[in-house]
């Protein structure tokens, strides 16, 4: 299991169980966690909690870790909270290789930096795009169609210059 | 000399040496390529007709589906979960479905969780059945795609009968199903689950023995099962590597644990063997479709929670407290206590899972897919390198990879 050391919180939520760690050891904790069985990355993902109210949050941007012993059939959620422009934390390509394609997914739509990641470049835009999709502060955008909340303004008829 | 690919360039030598005397020479296979399943770009080092590297670019179909989410309702965002995985919408309802209720702390009759185990696994026969027939073609069995999109004609005419709508059908949602089945639908399920086993026959008796097929196929795209645990393939791609796992049984869901079945599993490790455990899983789940038909309980089809379902509509012209939570439920829908949950099942093609966060306002604070096609084109290049180019197809074909859940 994973250290006492290493761990900032622990607890259950709707009966999946998770681990709070420090970024700066995440690489540390992951490594522990997979010698200990955890040998599967289900997924890797990030969440931002910009103007979230529902609780304090240690960091804006909430980096998760899904972890699996395929013969225990345990899971565990590892979560490390980092802030910052951009955020930094430890790849862990090398402790699990599909993480690879999940860190270059979430600096693409997050713009969080995995250190020492082998190639960290956009996977889902385009190369050119800017910005990072997925955080809370980028519009959603889309076309004002009919129905649409701003239906009232594109209703009235176009100024006659 | 770089290896960079040009825009509108097909072609560029990269100035090393391949074993055969040649240049090794860099090709784009894709994004529209017919065989690629859709908009896959694969960057491909050939030395002669040998891959040699091969990198895949994705991002052609990205959609922004959990951004989408994020600014819908609770019970809006099901229309979306339809579309990552446009194989198999049922089954990305029921993940996204499942993990809502985890939040929400309810459990839907049994009736429902039978009948969003009959959707499951139709929607698993309709996954397999393109699979094979779009296979079929791309390694010489043209005949395939008639036979296998008949019956999957068939299973989209059941779609419509029991939702309204042939492939996106939102029939799962949080709380129950759109509506009980209907008594037609039982009557076209009756007859499907009849004739299916001949015709999974019949396809087995076109492919199965077919010498160009074997040859195409056996020995082709080897993956260990150590590689594939390691690489987090799931569905097909691990139970061809002979790796016994099934979400359905590892960790039961939505009722499977009542349901007798195998799990199909070939150690042939190869393209050959993700065929025969595809075909082995239709038959299974046939098996599953008749035991659940047989088994369907009675009752209602959704939970009796008014702050989540919207009430009956004959209940609205007599009670003012069904009028109220109608009014509310679709103004500003319902909220779901903060939290995060992670919810796999079972898919066509793998772990589909729905990672969920609640912030307890009335829309997710996230929506993450765990896409099974995502993880399951990583070990691509392990698989073709040192393959022909044509093998390269057979390869990407087996991974079954549907670019709409790669990208979502």
């Amino acid at each position: 299991m994973i250290p006492e050391t290493l761990t900032v919180e622990r607890g259950v939520t709707a009966g999946d169980a998770w681990v709070t760690v420090a970024p700066a050891n995440i690489h540390a904790a992951l490594s522990a966690l997979k010698d200990s069985g955890f040998r599967l990355l289900v997924f890797l993902t990030c969440v931002d909690h910009l103007a979230d109210a529902s609780r304090e949050w240690a960091g804006r941007y909430e980096v998760v870790y899904q972890l699996r012993d395929m013969e225990t059939r345990e899971q565990l959620r590892v979560r490390a909270y980092v802030d910052g422009d951009p955020p930094h934390i430890d790849s862990v390509h090398d402790l699990f290789p599909p993480a690879n394609w999940d860190e270059r997914e979430t600096y693409d739509m997050f713009g969080i930096v995995f250190d020492n990641h082998p190639d960290l470049t956009r996977i889902l835009m385009p190369d050119d795009w800017l910005g990072h999709p997925l955080r809370r502060d980028y519009p959603v955008g889309g076309e004002v169609v009919e129905f649409s909340e701003e239906h009232e303004r594109w209703q009235t008829a176009p100024d006659k210059a | 000399m770089s290896t960079e690919v040009g825009q509108g360039m097909t072609v560029t030598k990269t100035g090393e040496q391949g074993a055969f005397g040649g240049e090794l020479l860099t090709i784009n296979f894709g994004p529209h390529h017919p065989s690629t399943h859709g908009v896959l770009r694969l960057i491909v080092d050939l030395d002669g007709e040998q891959v040699r590297r091969l990198k895949p670019v994705i991002g052609y179909l990205h959609t922004g589906i959990e951004k989408q989410a994020e600014a819908l309702r609770w019970q809006q965002a099901v229309v979306v979960t339809d579309r990552h995985d446009y194989l198999s919408p049922p089954i990305n309802n029921l993940a996204y479905a499942l993990a809502v209720e985890k939040l929400l702390g309810v459990d839907v009759p049994p009736r429902a969780k039978a009948l969003r185990v009959i959707m499951s696994e139709l929607t698993r026969l309709a996954s397999h059945l393109v699979w094979l027939g779009t296979s079929g073609i791309e390694l010489g069995a043209s005949t395939m795609l008639m036979y296998c999109f008949r019956e999957r004609d068939t299973i989209l005419d059941m779609n419509e009968e029991i939702s309204g709508f042939r492939m996106h059908t939102s029939y799962i949602r949080p709380g129950g199903v759109m509506a009980d089945a209907t008594p037609r639908f039982f009557e076209m399920l009756d007859r499907f689950v009849r004739t299916m086993p001949s015709n999974i026959d019949e396809y087995e008796s076109l492919l199965t023995m077919n010498p160009i097929f074997r040859t195409r196929t056996i020995g082709i795209g080897r993956l260990s099962a150590e590689d594939a645990k390691v690489l987090g393939a799931t569905g097909p791609m691990l139970r061809g590597s002979g790796v016994e796992w099934d979400l359905r049984k590892a960790m039961p869901y939505s009722g499977y644990e009542n349901y007798d079945f195998e799990i199909a599993t070939s150690d042939l490790c190869d393209c050959y063997g993700r065929y025969l455990v595809r075909i082995k899983e239709m038959r299974e789940a046939v098996k599953i479709l008749r035991q659940a038909m047989d088994q369907l309980p009675d009752g209602p089809v959704n939970i009796d929670d008014r702050k989540v379902l919207p009430p009956p509509r004959e209940e609205l012209e007599t009670s003012m407290e069904a009028v109220i939570h109608h009014f509310k439920l679709f103004t500003e829908g319902y909220t779901v206590p903060p939290g995060d949950v992670y919810v796999a099942v079972e898919s066509g093609r793998g772990e589909n899972g729905c990672y969920v966060v609640s912030d307890g306002t009335h829309k997710p604070r996230r929506v993450k897919f765990r896409a099974a096609s995502f993880a399951n084109l990583q070990p691509l290049e392990q698989m073709a390198m040192n393959h022909m180019v044509a093998d390269m197809v057979a390869i990407i074909g087996t991974a079954d990879a549907v670019l709409g859940d790669v990208d979502r």
